[in-house]
């Protein structure tokens, strides 16, 4: 029987099930009661309208939960590799400019999870080739539209924001998030198009 | 257009009840600080509950430019005839809504007719902004308060806590530390979060991993300060939450002025 613990009076948290965020998202909002669902990368939390019923046996269906029918799109994003700390990720990674560049366009991203800012996405699918820890010292502002890279993660930051990942480029001619919502959605495959 | 904003000082937009549904998305839910005192505002002059209306952390004056009924969650309701101006401030909470009959007019924008901030949803209401109002049908009255989830306590009564969940976090006593003191409500305190300052909090040196967050969190970074998330809190954090405020008791929180002292309970 799957455990959870109580996040205030409107929201469980558990740990998540080996599931994609798509399919967690999709079967934890068809719970009664359930108003809301965030999706970390080990954990969910699921709010509700109300004090939360839950039955344990709920969570422990995720595992088994059927995949969300509909899959994620496939999403392309005009990129310029110019970021500020690219001469020092390809430095500390023993690689060309170049190289980085090609690395991180030639593979296809998956969107994981989101959280951080309103639309941010967590990019899954970096190659291992381009792994590093985030900057010591994070920046107390990065620019809306910068493309950053941090351990085996990607992603683009839809606004203003501080930020503590390496800036290798930016993203052309789009905005992330739009009076319509966010650019991208979870289950989303991405790509980075020079 | 039906008023000009003559003065606004502080942080001033217009707030509805929020958007449900997004935070998947990593939007938080937004809408008012404190939704019971829109709630008050909005059926003083007979809106919906959800009707928009203007959420004043500091002051507004507005001339009339034809004749309104407003209201506020403290003021009864009014006519202000056209020419006039009326002012109204916050204090001595923090936040006050004014309500127009009617609504105020705002495009949904993503779901909601609110500011979100955050998510560059919407801005801050400026002197000399012109804003219209919308023609939202009257709404009668219900016939008794809004239940409310857990009995109201008394104004000045402790804040109460829902202890945890990241114990592991904190050192012992921590959280008899944060029920046994005061706080006083920091300046820099706005939607995302209220920064309380006080006694230090200890944590451990348990590593901060990034976890889903809810309204009401009271997170606590490195230096020991909670910071009690808002409307616009990011959906997902790294530092660990002691605790959350019973959700009955967010209201009387998010009033307590700036520079106000606030305690907690268990």
């Amino acid at each position: 029987v799957a455990d959870w613990v109580a996040l205030g009076d409107r929201a469980i948290r558990f740990a998540r099930p080996e599931r994609s965020a798509r399919t967690l998202v999709r079967a934890v909002r068809a719970w009664p009661g359930v108003i809301d669902v965030v999706v970390a990368r080990s954990e969910v939390a699921a709010y509700f309208a109300a004090e939360p019923r839950v039955d344990p046996a709920w969570i422990a269906a995720l595992a088994s939960a059927p995949d969300d029918p509909e899959p994620g799109r496939d999403v392309a994003l005009p990129a310029a590799y110019n970021g500020p700390d690219l001469a020092d990720v390809a430095a500390a990674l023993g690689r060309t400019v170049d190289d980085v560049c090609a690395l991180h366009a030639g593979a296809t991203y998956t969107v994981e999870t989101m959280g951080f800012s309103p639309g941010f996405a967590y990019l899954s699918g970096l190659p291992a080739a381009l792994e590093l820890p985030r900057r010591t010292t994070p920046r107390t502002r990065v620019p809306a539209g910068t493309i950053a890279i941090a351990g085996l993660s990607t992603g683009v930051y839809p606004f203003d924001s501080p930020g503590g990942w390496h800036l290798i480029g930016s993203v052309v001619g789009i905005k992330m998030f739009g009076p319509d919502g966010p650019l991208l959605q979870l289950g989303d495959r991405v790509r980075f198009v020079p | 257009m039906t008023f000009t904003v003559v003065r606004a000082l502080g942080l001033v937009t217009v707030q509805d009840l929020g958007r449900r549904g997004h935070m998947h998305e990593a939007v938080p839910p937004g809408g008012a600080l404190v939704a019971d005192r829109l709630i008050a505002a909005n059926r003083a002059v007979r809106n919906p509950d959800d009707a928009p209306a203007l959420e004043i952390l500091g002051q507004l004056a507005i001339r009339a430019e034809r004749a309104l009924e407003v209201a506020t969650d403290v003021l009864p309701p009014r006519a202000v005839p056209v020419g006039s101006e009326l002012a109204i401030t916050s204090e001595p909470r923090r936040v006050t809504y004014l309500a127009v009959r009617g609504g105020i007019a705002a495009p949904v924008m993503f779901g909601g007719r609110g500011a979100l901030l955050c998510a560059g949803l919407g801005g801050l209401v400026r002197a000399r902004d012109r804003v219209l109002t919308a023609e939202l049908p009257e709404v009668e009255l219900p016939a008794a308060p809004a239940a409310a989830a857990t009995a109201p306590a008394a104004p000045d009564a402790p804040i109460r806590l829902i202890a945890g969940p990241d114990f592991d976090h904190f050192a012992p006593g921590a959280l008899d530390l944060l029920v046994s003191s005061d706080y006083r409500v920091l300046p820099s305190s706005d939607r995302v979060g209220t920064r309380l300052d006080g006694p230090a909090l200890p944590r451990t040196g348990v590593p901060e991993v990034s976890r889903p967050m809810v309204l009401g969190a009271i997170e606590v970074p490195r230096d020991g300060k909670p910071i009690v998330l808002g409307p616009e809190h990011p959906t997902t954090g790294g530092y660990p939450v002691i605790a959350v405020v019973a959700r009955a008791d967010l209201g009387r929180l998010f009033s307590v002025r700036l520079g106000g002292t606030v305690r907690f309970t268990r």
